[in-house]
């Protein structure tokens, strides 16, 4: 590009150069802001997510009935790991037949128990009753309890679930 | 519609008025692309702001996360590209500051009215190598945590203020998680801030007479900086973010292993731009250090300094200048030739970085043996080995590895206890795995990887790695073959009276005896 800096200049010159300076500006400003905007915007889930956890052998288990367990569970919060735990009602059904509910009332996110005289779930805090396939029986929860992928091992001892 | 809404905020703010002061200031003919770097340098400035703001979304400044943190940062194409843009953008702006700063002293742009402007540059240049220096410790990496160590004995030795100095850069007893923050916090908060105020006071002192221009006044009307030079300033910083785009693609260079203070054997090395720094510093041992790391640096930068009233002439010709240009010259060629010179001398210990260390694949045995993986795997109660990365140190395996109930709730049976030596291997094998899966070894070469990693590390050195009591083994193979090295290792008596190595006859198997002697054999 060569620029005359004695000739007079003429209004398109000047219209043609705003319009490249403006160019350059918008284009490296806009690649610039979608790459740091995709960087800022990574989504949360990287690793883990859908990792099978023991939750205990087959021998604790009763069939039919609700049983809770705690999951350690190593949560890969970004960088960070942190060690959370989760606690899981299975229910076997004998064999390899086994379920699992998640122990998260879906109202407001308290920890429904089993009761074992009912056969139901209860949720302390808001009246939730759920049945024991976790359909909702009574009170204010939107939607069954959530179901957790689980079975039992190939060795037949050990129920695992996907968290 | 737009022109009223422009005028109805112009007699609000005022705007108009400062963006002509700004874009409209008349520049003198013959104004080419030499002028083109100062925009450079602002646009790279602004991407280093860019890109360090957004780094900081995701970086945590403590010894235990800051690895893992840089490594989560470049798990992602884009954080590799912003990871790659802040760190070859560091380089660059020390490359075009260099470049600005010859077009300044060719042109005899410091010439009065314009001695404080060229002050304030060299202050620029100093606030530059700040910036390069602390932002070389944040990944906490084996590179960053030793050239600080560096850095910091360095700034030991400037006169009377010595300790004080290294105490206020290392902040707490050791290098350590208070140096890490404070080095962070000087590198995003303090050196900003100060940047900020010193390029205003650049550009005002820039803008208060003008720009020197060419050499040679030239007849004719001055022309407004927008759009004429500014479109020679778009092209030039367009051609310069490409190239640093271009170099970024592939990010920064992959990191070293986590920091480790107790890694005796690593050799520090500091970034290009400091190695003539570091190269100079090996001509003056002993006493005469001071000479190189602070007296030399520092003369020179009080030459730089002054260059405006040693070079007093009213003249801007290069021509009439030779003897001023010609020691620049000859200062400039001095610091490429001791940058070339400490780019070449690399240290001969230094571990080959290809193969994997006996080290790092006896550590595989460790793993397999003490059954890691019983915890340490896809379904397991403890991430994958792969994915921990060994931010942690020895001594934080070994107590894991004695009671991992402690350390890892939910584990109640601790497997078999393992020795220092063990973990030490394992940690090396768990940090390798974190940057590429195991290639897989013949069982000999395992079996081999295993006893050294067990018995001979702590005196002989192989590659780089272990204790120096018993010589180096790197290529005992020219000078031994099997059965020598295999009766030696069994009863070093019978081969040599005087040895003071203890016979392993009866601490390694047969197998065992035979796999280390055919492996020490094998390497000539």
């Amino acid at each position: 590009m060569r620029t005359s800096l004695h000739a007079p200049v003429s209004p398109a010159r000047r219209r043609v150069l705003s319009l490249f300076v403006n160019g350059v500006i918008a284009v490296t400003g806009g690649a610039l802001s979608v790459l740091l905007g995709v960087f800022a915007a990574r989504p949360s889930s990287t690793a883990a997510g859908g990792r099978w956890f023991r939750a205990g052998p087959v021998t604790d288990l009763v069939p039919g009935v609700p049983v809770p367990r705690v999951v350690s569970v190593p949560a890969a919060d970004g960088w960070y790991r942190a060690r959370g735990r989760a606690t899981v009602f299975l229910v076997w059904e004998g064999g390899r037949d086994v379920r699992a509910f998640s122990s998260t009332c879906t109202h407001l996110g308290c920890q429904v128990h089993w009761d074992a005289e009912a056969t139901r779930f209860i949720c302390p805090c808001h009246g939730g009753v759920y049945a024991a396939d976790g359909r909702v029986l009574e009170g204010p929860p939107p939607r069954p309890l959530a179901t957790v992928r689980a079975r039992v091992d190939d060795s037949g001892n050990t129920v695992l679930v996907q968290l | 519609m737009i022109e009223r809404l422009g005028r109805w905020l112009d007699e609000r703010t005022g705007y108009r008025r400062i963006r002509r002061a700004l874009l409209e200031e008349p520049l003198p003919p013959g104004t080419g692309w030499a002028f083109t770097f100062g925009s450079i340098l602002l646009a790279l400035l602004l991407v280093q702001t860019l890109t360090g703001a957004f780094l900081t979304v995701y970086y945590a400044p403590t010894p235990d996360h800051a690895y893992d943190s840089v490594r989560f940062i470049i798990a992602t194409t884009a954080g590799r590209v912003v990871r790659g843009l802040h760190y070859f953008g560091a380089s660059f702006l020390i490359v075009f500051t260099v470049i600005h700063m010859m077009r300044v002293i060719v042109f005899g742009s410091y010439k009065a009215p314009r001695e404080i402007t060229w002050l304030s540059g060299l202050a620029l240049l100093g606030l530059m190598l700040a910036f390069a220096l602390t932002g070389y410790l944040l990944p906490w990496d084996q590179r960053a945590y030793w050239a600080t160590v560096v850095t910091i004995n360095i700034s030991r030795l400037v006169p009377i203020a010595g300790d004080t100095s290294a105490a206020l850069l290392q902040g707490g007893t050791s290098l350590g998680a208070l140096t890490l923050t404070r080095w962070y916090a000087l590198h995003v908060i303090f050196l900003p801030a100060l940047l900020v105020a010193l390029v205003v006071v650049h550009l005002a002192l820039m803008r208060r007479p003008g720009i020197s221009g060419p050499i040679r006044a030239r007849a004719g009307a001055a022309l407004p900086f927008y759009p004429f030079h500014a479109a020679r300033d778009a092209a030039a910083i367009a051609l310069v973010l490409l190239g640093l785009a271009a170099l970024a693609w592939r990010g920064a260079p992959a990191l070293d292993a986590p920091a480790d203070p107790a890694d005796a054997t690593y050799v520090p090395r500091p970034e290009w731009y400091f190695l003539a720094l570091f190269q100079l510093l090996k001509y003056f041992p002993g006493r005469l250090e001071i000479l190189g790391a602070i007296l030399l640096p520092a003369l020179a930068g009080l030459a730089l300094a002054l260059l405006p009233w040693i070079d007093r002439g009213p003249g801007r010709e290069p021509r009439r200048r030779l003897a001023v240009l010609s020691a620049v010259v000859a200062g400039l060629i001095a610091v490429v030739a001791l940058t070339v010179l400490g780019w070449r001398d690399r240290p001969a210990g230094a571990a080959p970085r290809d193969g994997w260390s006996l080290l790092e694949i006896g550590g595989r045995a460790f793993v397999q043996s003490a059954d890691c993986a019983r915890c340490h795997a896809d379904t397991g109660l403890a991430d994958p080995l792969d994915r921990i990365g060994g931010a942690r140190g020895v001594e934080w395996i070994e107590g894991h590895i004695a009671d991992p109930e402690m350390i890892a709730p939910g584990l109640r049976d601790p497997p078999a206890p393992v020795r220092e030596r063990e973990a030490a291997a394992i940690l090396a094998y768990v940090r390798r795995l974190s940057r590429e899966s195991y290639p897989g070894h013949a069982r000999r070469t395992r079996m081999a990887a295993a006893v050294y990693a067990r018995h001979c590390v702590g005196c002989h050195v192989i590659d780089g790695e272990g204790g120096s009591d018993g010589p180096d083994l790197s290529s005992i193979g020219r000078t031994h073959d099997r059965p020598t090295l295999r009766r030696w290792i069994a009863d070093p008596e019978s081969v040599d009276p005087d040895a003071e190595m203890p016979s392993f006859a009866r601490r390694l198997s047969a197998a065992e005896l035979d796999a280390i002697a055919s492996y020490l054999a094998d390497r000539k």
